[in-house]
């Protein structure tokens, strides 16, 4: 009985682990040959045409801020230097306890300002709204802490005058062109698009003068540079494939635009959601199924934040659980998504891949280590066997890493050292081991936290932005 | 190898996964490989291209003037490469004047001709890249290759002679393109289209509007958009045909096209498309309204920022708030409308132009302190009033 069940495990181990990686090997076709042909096409879009029409639709950055005095001055006269005609900046002070609303208040000289606030979607207590006397695009909204980014977000939406919002992180920096560019995408097809995402990088170890990328380097500790490798993976080739059959599930909460209107309809950002990203994206699609709408929701991989990444492991282990735990809080609401020809591919294949093979990922997996363990120790399965299928797993996943360093060298060469290079595909044969179990480990904790309750976002130790030369 | 075969066969199921690992390890390889291969080869190759192009900008004027026979860097393809990229650059640049002797260096060198030989034999990316090329050259006889290519069966193909025909920007560029998307059959995406026909008909607008007479729905919109883009006062009044066209799309193109006017017909024209039944209609309007100058205008922005749509109230706020030197009397005339959305979407522009503490100055300045007062007092019992309104929005909003 025992070795049957054994038998049965190990074989439905080995399919998931194969289909796992087929999956992603066909995803990384279609996101090299997407990535290829967007590349070829950028030559010819006409970015200095939209910048100057009076007819490019305005948009508002809504920055959301908790305890950010480290960052916050250098980043909003970033955002404010951004390339876009038409641009309103609302910084959201979410009940900060640091001095991030008196470093605003001095840097940009605010006062009172007499704007319309309507509440469309119910938010903490605004205290109240400033506007910069440096630069009136600059408005800043001091609220009570509600104890979740979406709620700071969601202020932002209600103040917005724009049709299109993007929502930035504070600590994130956004290159001069990426918010023309990301519209690009929406002049596209405005009429379908109802949001856009863009590409985000990691920021550890480049060289930032003034708040814009001087120099990209690679961060120097092994940890980092396993996240390098796994924010290539995710965004150019998961989102890219994704978004290619209009079934991106996310758009990243460090930068992405919406359109306002699509979002108030949805009710804004759920509040107290953990991943309040994914979960808007999936409301989203869900609104837009129902009312049978043709629409895209759209990925394109120029516009780039560069966002700063945990750099210890205690950091980066509550970040991971956060993320799974933002999995399941938006799974389980929309488990009548699956299998639904109402909601189409959506319902058939985005959120049944998410289910098995992101949410379930770690306790499948898991259960594999500990089932191929006891079948090798009750000798149902050879040594050799066991070995094998060992490094094919291995070496089948390095292969899709690989494959992800080949996407960003055939496509935006960011890394432009070939030493860089050369460590980025070193790192890409650790990362399935033992990277990989680490990571399984923290999600297995993200799902542990999430049924007993702990909804906690956690904080994450930061080193803050590099402006000194590089060695 | 027969050996090695049979025994991955005895081995079964393991046999399988072995020779799974065996592709992984080979993928991995011929990917590190290509990575490396492709970094190495380009390394070389740019080092390569700028010692040649060094070595060619030197002699440039000769090998423009024809001093240098075109037969000494013709035929290596890399110094062809290298003449061709800089020829294809200063046309873009240089300004029609000066074309001459640039295109005079692609014809007698027989670049342009291989150029048109290779559009119209030529397969894949060669030929598109052959397309494109033709089109940066900006010559007449290129148009016919390039109209050749729209009739590819290949839709790349013919997306690539869209653009190399957008980048003529000659009006007979345009005729091609317009005579094929006329029929409704041509299947090419819109944004290629526009963009191509944008860049072609900008010095001459008119030849559009013949088109967009003959063609009826997605064809006619988006050739009432390209028009919308370029319209100019020469138009004359056959924007105002447009302007009461059935589609809803050709009557926004209009009122686009009206704020690059300032006729006698724009404002009444303006006037009656800010009261279209499109809310992006009437937003376009009221977009147009704020480019002219017109004091004329001021009562129709007025009546827009009472619309029942916020975009097309928010524009209105922004285009009445840019009206410096009637803000006083702007202002009162939003408080008489007695409509809060409408006076906050004004205040709200003010604050955001910064024109609101011109206006207090102002008060204080002439004496007008009671004015001041009741008008702030007006503003925020509207804002309490708004706020009131937004509660209730949300508080049933959460009910539901």
């Amino acid at each position: 009985m025992i070795a049957h069940f054994l038998a049965i495990s190990n074989d439905t181990l080995f399919i998931y682990y194969a289909l796992s990686n087929v999956i992603y090997l066909g995803l990384l076709i279609v996101a090299i040959v997407k990535n290829v042909r967007h590349r070829h096409r950028l030559g010819s879009q006409r970015l200095e045409l939209m910048k100057a029409s009076p007819f490019t639709p305005p948009i508002t950055l809504i920055v959301p801020a908790h305890n950010e005095e480290r960052s916050i001055v250098g980043s909003v006269g970033a955002l404010l230097g951004l390339d876009y005609p038409y641009l309103e900046v609302i910084v959201v002070n979410d009940g900060s306890d640091d001095a991030t609303m008196e470093k605003l208040r001095e840097a940009y000289q605010l006062q009172t300002a007499r704007i319309l606030y309507i509440a469309d979607i119910a938010t903490a207590p605004l205290r109240s709204i400033y506007r910069s006397r440096v630069d009136p695009r600059l408005f800043v909204l001091d609220k009570e802490a509600a104890g979740c980014k979406a709620d700071a977000i969601n202020a932002g939406i209600n103040a917005a005058t724009s049709p299109y919002i993007c929502v930035v992180d504070a600590d994130s920096i956004l290159e001069k062109e990426s918010l023309i560019r990301i519209m690009a995408g929406v002049f596209a097809d405005p009429g379908r698009v109802m949001a856009v995402g863009g590409i985000v990088r990691v920021l550890n170890g480049s060289r930032v003068v003034n708040n814009q990328i001087e120099e990209v380097r690679l961060p120097k500790s092994p940890i980092e540079v396993m996240q390098v490798i796994e924010y290539l993976r995710a965004f150019l080739v998961g989102r890219e494939a994704w978004a290619g059959f209009n079934m991106l599930p996310i758009i990243s909460g460090a930068f992405g635009v919406f359109q306002r209107d699509l979002v108030l309809q949805v009710g804004g950002f759920r509040t107290h959601a953990v991943g309040e990203d994914l979960d808007l994206v999936i409301r989203m699609h869900r609104r837009l199924h129902e009312e049978h709408r043709s629409y895209h929701i759209d990925f394109i991989p120029d516009p780039t934040c560069w966002t700063e990444v945990p750099t210890d492991l205690k950091s980066l282990a509550r970040q991971r659980a956060r993320w799974h735990k933002g999995l399941i809080d938006t799974l389980w609401p929309n488990r009548d998504m699956l299998f639904r020809a109402r909601y189409g591919r959506v319902g058939w294949l985005v959120l049944p891949y998410m289910w098995i093979f992101e949410f379930l990922a770690p306790v499948i997996e898991l259960v594999g280590y500990a089932t191929i363990i006891l079948a090798l120790i009750s000798g149902e399965l050879s040594k050799t066997f066991f070995l094998q299928f060992l490094l094919f797993g291995y070496a089948f996943a390095t292969l899709i890493s690989i494959g992800s360093v080949l996407l960003e060298e055939m496509t935006f060469r960011r890394y432009s050292d070939w030493r860089e290079v050369a460590r980025l595909l070193c790192y890409c044969f650790f990362e399935h081991f033992p990277y990989r179990q680490l990571t399984m480990f923290w999600r297995l904790q993200g799902i542990w936290q999430y049924l007993h309750g702990d909804l906690q976002w956690g904080s994450m130790k930061r080193v803050g932005i590099s402006t000194g030369p590089v060695a | 190898m027969g050996s090695a075969t049979r025994g991955i066969e005895k081995l079964g199921a393991a046999g399988l996964v072995l020779e799974a690992i065996l592709v992984s390890l080979l993928g991995i390889l011929l990917l590190v490989g290509f990575i490396v291969l492709r970094r190495w080869y380009r390394a070389r190759y740019f080092h390569k291209r700028s010692l040649h192009t060094v070595a060619l900008r030197s002699q440039w004027n000769d090998i423009l003037s024809g001093k240098i026979p075109a037969e000494n860097w013709r035929f290596n393809p890399l110094d062809c490469d290298i003449v061709e990229s800089i020829l294809l650059d200063s046309i873009e640049m240089s300004p029609a004047d000066e074309l001459s002797p640039l295109l005079d260096c692609l014809r007698v060198s027989g670049l342009l001709d291989m150029r048109i030989y290779e559009a119209r034999t030529s397969r894949g990316l060669k030929q598109r890249t052959a397309l494109l090329a033709l089109g940066r050259t900006r010559a007449m006889e290129a148009i016919p290759a390039l109209a050749a290519g729209l009739d590819s069966p290949l839709r790349e193909t013919r997306i690539a002679a869209v653009r190399g025909l957008g980048r003529t920007a000659r009006v007979e560029a345009a005729i091609p393109i317009l005579d094929r998307i006329v029929t409704g059959q041509f299947d090419a995406p819109e944004r290629s289209l526009k963009n191509a026909l944008v860049n072609c008909c900008r010095s001459n607008p008119e030849v559009l509007v013949n088109y967009v007479e003959e063609t009826q729905g997605p064809v006619r919109e988006l050739l009432a958009r390209v028009l919308g883009e370029l319209a100019s006062p020469e138009l004359g009044e056959e924007l105002l045909v447009l302007a009461s066209d059935v589609l809803p799309e050709v009557r926004a193109s209009a009122a686009r096209a009206l704020g690059n006017t300032n006729a006698s017909y724009t404002l009444p024209a303006l006037h009656s498309l800010a009261s279209d039944p499109e809310w992006f209609v009437r937003l376009r309007a009221v977009v147009a309204l704020g480019q002219i100058e017109n004091i004329g205008k001021i009562n129709i922005l007025l009546r827009s920022l009472c619309d029942t749509n916020r975009h097309v109230r928010q524009r209105a706020a922004w285009a009445l708030a840019r009206m410096e030197p009637q803000l006083h009397q702007i202002l009162e005339d939003v408080v008489a409308t007695k409509d809060d959305y409408a006076l906050q979407a004004f205040v709200s522009e003010l604050e955001r132009s910064g024109a609101i503490d011109k206006i207090v100055s102002g008060f204080t300045g002439s004496g007008l302190h009671s004015a001041e007062t009741a008008l702030m007092e007006v503003v925020a019992e509207a804002r309490k009033r708004v706020e009131l309104t937004g509660q209730a929005v949300a508080a049933a909003a959460g009910a539901k």
